[in-house]
């Protein structure tokens, strides 16, 4: 990938284009042109093998050098494209919205960059002509548009509501408004009975739950034999946990306060969470789900090669 | 004891916050929002300074008074599995799935899945009922839904291994339809397993009954290695008048580690060849022994490997038999025409997979003795005999033998009505197209074994053979027309007869009315006709456990008792022993020609009254793919089966329906009344106390 290429994808300079769409579009070629010479792409028109000739096939598909050499008809077949169910589970709660506002941080919420990420990703997908759909939840589904062809701009406009509602609850958060506490379990659950077709189901949440909690959540997606990637969301301050002084923590999910000296915690605290994520990466290997962390202050490009990793090898496991 | 809503326990920090504030001697300036406390709250708190705290008591009871506030809401309650829980939610209809697929031999898994089940079933009480299924690739219930313990005991006590592989979903199955059929208010299933992920299809589809609950018991344990013979291959050639085989064996290796092990051949029971074999990890390596000469009948061999924990996939049985032949009558006419015959003898006389044996009799020379261990017997141009020849021909095709008539230009009036029963078709006229260039063979059955072999492109061309006379045919309706001319008209009829076929050709088998001979389709054409009337089946060396044994598509196996017993063996009685001594009596057609196959080893058939060891050997192994020993997660499965969401799918561990035992037992309004009293004392308390203080300060 270019340095031009790069700059591109920081969503700190994503942040200042308005347009939901072409935001996407910007990511996505930005990204594709930048990987032109990957090993990745270019799988649509495989060579799969030689067939013999039957009455009925199209005679364009003969291989008239093989006809050349054998003196017998053969048809090369190819790999063909498949297009599938890309659905996009957004985790909209309280949570999400955080900004971390130290001083070299990104300057995008998680919600923000979880935004960036499905519209790239739906757009991206619908390019291959997949069937794209998004669903937003908190403790329950907030909202959803179902997996379609012709549902990519309903999407993009979903996306760009929930950017917006999230900007004009989040004064009312600063308050300190108390909300209910979300969990996976519930939305997922009703998500997974609405996905008639299988599916690749991406999942973008901050997974503010205990381990067997989000792989107990996640059993309802998988159990119906979908095929899940998880991007784990989460802001570098907190994974650093760079505060200074002593000071109150507000829940921004139940609006629960907790008095707290970050000088003495920091160590533990980044523990805690280094356990909490590599627990989760191991689990959800063991499940066979495709699980990324990622830090909201860097580059999109990381999401979209994992994305197309998983892609890829869904598609070569059939 | 359990938790209806256990978030609430999370208020159990509100506890700490108090004590925290005044133990941590630092000023708090300002307000930070965070995502989530959650990672926060498991860090022990750490204060600077700590404060001395007066009123111990007093605290102590407000904390108390909190803690069981908190436990109130949390509305608990009390798993309890006996007869007052039980008559307090009414009766449960249980069905315990219990795997019996042969990976539960590894280690102890076997052990444990039956004190499981013991635990399981001795778990009722009152009107509670239980069923025990145990399942391989297909449910057989142990017992009806039953509270009888000694019937229950008496199942478990009886459960053997099977030799197939795990699918859940006809257990499943089975478990849903007991519980619909039950009144029992209470419903759920019990799977006891070790979880191979082959077990549970992407596409398998089962719903258990609303209300139904589900647990798992996982005597899985973490994922074994294993060394498996997935295969073994057996390789002709012929050197001189003998046919040499070469045996090679494919072993696996699902563990990490590279393996090194012995690999012994044996045949006939006793140990031939040996060789050292290194198996990469979770990687295959390939035993190949020195070329033996093929035995003079069918031989058991096996390819055994050094035993580990899973015995049963350690050894892999075949079986070696000689080639077979199809042994096939021609019947012609007392004065044939010049080259009558010929060409059909000519073709069957080559190849050897099968090798056919012909002979060759004319018509006032046929006795019955002739048609004593005949596969095939072709009347060309010949009407079917009467008197004792003809009853023992009819008798033989129904035991098996199969009918090929040519019926050329005879008249059918002198026919006996028993042979215009068994034959495919009517005769009509005979059909002269010399004018015309003759019809072709245009409409062909590609999915009719007979034709099969020509349903590829450029693998035979029926068109370019001409008909030029050809016998108009009439086929009712319970015969087949597996070939039509151009014009319609049948060109190759069957019927089924008993345990055999007759097959009616319409036009001759030589250059008399047809240039059919003369093309190139006319050798296999003829080949599988006879393949296909003479129940010739492509010898199989072994089967795999599950398979079903149908002795009328295997006339290999049949065969020797045919030709020990005569043209009506057919119908006479076989028996199947299995390795572990169970009989099955059988006949090469008719009713009794199926069996399972479900033991691992070798069954032998043999005629009924015959001692053992002298029948043909059948070998039987077991799933290559229940080797496969990788795990899944239980909780997917769950997912999967509970009926609606919210049922309570239970995963492995609690029992269904809480929130009926919490309302049964209401203990939040006990723990709520004493937080009440706690905090009605720690008012009082605190009033003297303050009282008291002021006093002082006075």
């Amino acid at each position: 990938m270019t340095a031009d290429t790069a700059t591109l994808l920081d969503p700190a300079v994503l942040a200042r284009i308005g347009n939901l769409e072409l935001l996407a579009r910007t990511v996505v070629e930005g990204f594709v042109n930048g990987l032109h010479r990957s090993p990745h792409l270019g799988s649509s028109t495989d060579f799969a093998e030689h067939r013999s000739y039957m009455p009925g096939d199209d005679i364009r598909g003969i291989d008239w050098r093989l006809f050349a050499r054998s003196d017998r008809y053969y048809v090369k077949q190819f790999e063909a494209d498949t297009n599938t169910n890309f659905m996009v589970l957004l985790d909209v709660s309280p949570s999400m919205r955080y900004r971390g506002a130290t001083e070299g941080t990104g300057s995008v919420s998680k919600l923000d960059y979880a935004c960036y990420l499905a519209a790239a990703l739906a757009y991206f997908s619908s390019t291959q002509r997949d069937r794209v759909g998004l669903a937003t939840f908190d403790d329950d589904i907030v909202e959803y548009v179902p997996p379609s062809a012709k549902h990519l701009r309903l999407v993009l406009h979903a996306l760009e509501r929930t950017t917006r509602s999230a900007a004009a609850a989040a004064p009312e958060r600063a308050r300190g408004a108390p909300s209910r506490a979300s969990t996976l379990d519930a939305p997922l659950r009703k998500l997974s009975e609405s996905l008639r077709r299988r599916s690749i189901v991406l999942l973008i949440s901050d997974l503010y739950e205990e381990p067997d909690a989000v792989l107990s959540a996640l059993a309802n997606v998988r159990g119906r034999g979908n095929d899940l990637i998880v991007f784990h969301l989460l802001d570098r301050v907190e994974i650093e946990f760079p505060f200074a002084d002593a000071t109150n923590f507000v829940d921004l999910e139940t609006g629960e306060r907790m008095p707290v000296i970050p000088a003495y915690l920091r160590a533990q605290y980044r523990g805690v969470v280094a356990e909490h994520t590599a627990t989760l990466a191991r689990r959800m290997q063991e499940q066979r789900i495709d699980y990324a962390l990622f830090d909201t202050s860097k580059p999109l490009d990381k999401a979209l090669f994992a994305y197309l990793l998983a892609r890829e090898r869904f598609s070569t496991a059939r | 004891m359990g938790l209806l809503a256990p978030a609430f326990l999370a208020g159990l920090f509100a506890i700490g916050i108090p004590i925290a504030i005044h133990l941590i001697n630092r000023e708090r300036r300002a307000v930070v929002q965070f995502p989530s406390l959650m990672f926060l709250q498991k860090i022990p708190y750490r204060s600077v300074r700590r404060q001395k705290l007066r009123h111990l008591l007093l605290l102590a009871m407000r904390c108390l008074a909190l803690a069981l506030l908190v436990a109130a809401f949390s509305r608990p309650f009390l798993q309890r599995r006996n007869a007052t829980s039980s008559s307090l939610l009414g009766a449960r209809e249980r069905v315990v799935l219990v795997d019996r697929s042969y990976s539960m031999g590894y280690a102890d898994h076997w052990k444990r899945a039956l004190d499981a089940t013991r635990v399981e079933t001795r778990d009722l009480a009152g009107n509670d009922r239980a069923t025990i299924v145990f399942f391989a690739n297909d449910p057989a219930a142990a017992t009806e839904p039953t509270a009888s313990q000694p019937r229950l005991d008496r199942a478990i006590a009886g459960a053997k291994l099977s030799s197939e592989g795990t699918r859940y979903e006809p257990a499943l199955k089975l478990a849903a339809q007991i519980l619909s059929a039950s009144n029992l208010p209470r419903k759920e299933v019990v799977m006891i397993s070790d979880f191979q992920r082959i077990a549970w299809g992407r596409r398998d589809d089962v719903r258990l009954p609303p209300g139904a609950a589900m647990r798992t018991v996982d005597v899985g344990g973490a994922q074994g290695a294993d060394l498996a013979v997935t295969q073994a291959s057996t390789d002709r050639d012929r050197v001189g008048d003998r046919d040499r085989v070469t045996v090679t064996a494919r072993v696996t290796n699902t563990g990490a580690a590279a393996r090194t092990i012995d690999a012994t051949l044996e045949l006939g029971g006793r140990a031939i060849e040996t060789k050292k074999l290194t198996v990469p990890p979770k990687g295959v390596a390939q035993a190949r022994f020195a070329p033996n000469v093929v035995p003079a009948s069918a031989t058991r061999g096996t390819v055994r490997i050094t035993r580990d924990s899973l015995p049963a996939n350690d050894a892999f049985n075949f079986t070696l038999a000689p080639g077979e032949a199809v042994s096939v009558l021609i019947v012609l006419p007392s004065k044939p025409r010049t080259n009558q015959g010929l060409y059909l003898s000519r073709a069957l006389a080559i190849g050897d997979r099968p090798a056919f044996r012909v002979d060759v009799k004319a018509e006032d020379a046929l006795r019955a003795g002739d048609l004593v261990s005949r596969s095939l017997v072709i009347l060309d141009e010949v009407p079917p005999p009467n008197g004792a020849v003809g009853t023992r021909l009819r008798e033989a095709i129904v035991a098996g033998t199969g009918l090929l008539v040519v019926p050329g230009d005879l008249a059918a009036a002198r026919w006996s009505n028993e042979w215009r029963a068994l034959m495919p078709a009517r005769l009509g006229s005979v059909v002269d197209r010399t004018r015309d260039a003759g019809g072709t063979v245009a409409t062909v059955d590609y999915g009719h074994p007979v034709f099969e072999l020509f349903s590829a492109p450029r693998s035979g061309d029926f068109s370019t053979a001409h008909l030029f006379r050809y016998r108009l045919l009439v086929a009712p309706g319970d015969s087949g027309v597996i070939a039509r001319l151009d014009d319609g008209a049948p060109a190759l009829v069957e019927k089924s007869v008993g345990g055999g076929k007759v097959l009616m050709w319409a036009s001759s088998l030589d250059e008399y009315w047809t240039d059919l001979p003369l093309q190139p389709v006319f050798l296999p054409f003829v080949h599988e006709l006879a393949k296909y009337a003479g129940r010739y089946g492509d010898a199989r060396a072994w089967f795999q456990a599950g398979d079903v044994l149908d002795l009328s598509r295997h006339g290999e196996l049949t065969a020797p008792f045919i030709a020990d017993a005569g043209a009506s063996a057919g119908a006479s009685p076989l028996v199947l022993e299995s390795p572990s001594g169970r009989r099955t009596p059988l006949t090469a057609s008719g009713a009794e020609h199926l069996a399972t196959l479900s033991e691992q080893g070798f069954y032998e058939l043999r005629g009924l009254g015959t001692a053992a060891g002298s029948g043909r050997p059948i070998a039987v192994n077991v799933d290559p793919k229940e080797s496969d020993l990788s795990r899944f997660d239980p909780r997917e499965l769950v997912a999967a089966v509970m009926a609606t969401p919210g049922a309570g799918p239970s995963g492995s561990g609690s029992s269904a329906a809480p929130e009926e035992l919490e309302r049964g037992q209401t203990m939040w309004w006990y723990l709520l009344v004493v937080a009440l009293l706690l905090l009605a004392a720690e008012t009082i308390l605190s009033n003297r106390l303050s009282k008291t203080e002021s006093a002082g300060r006075v």
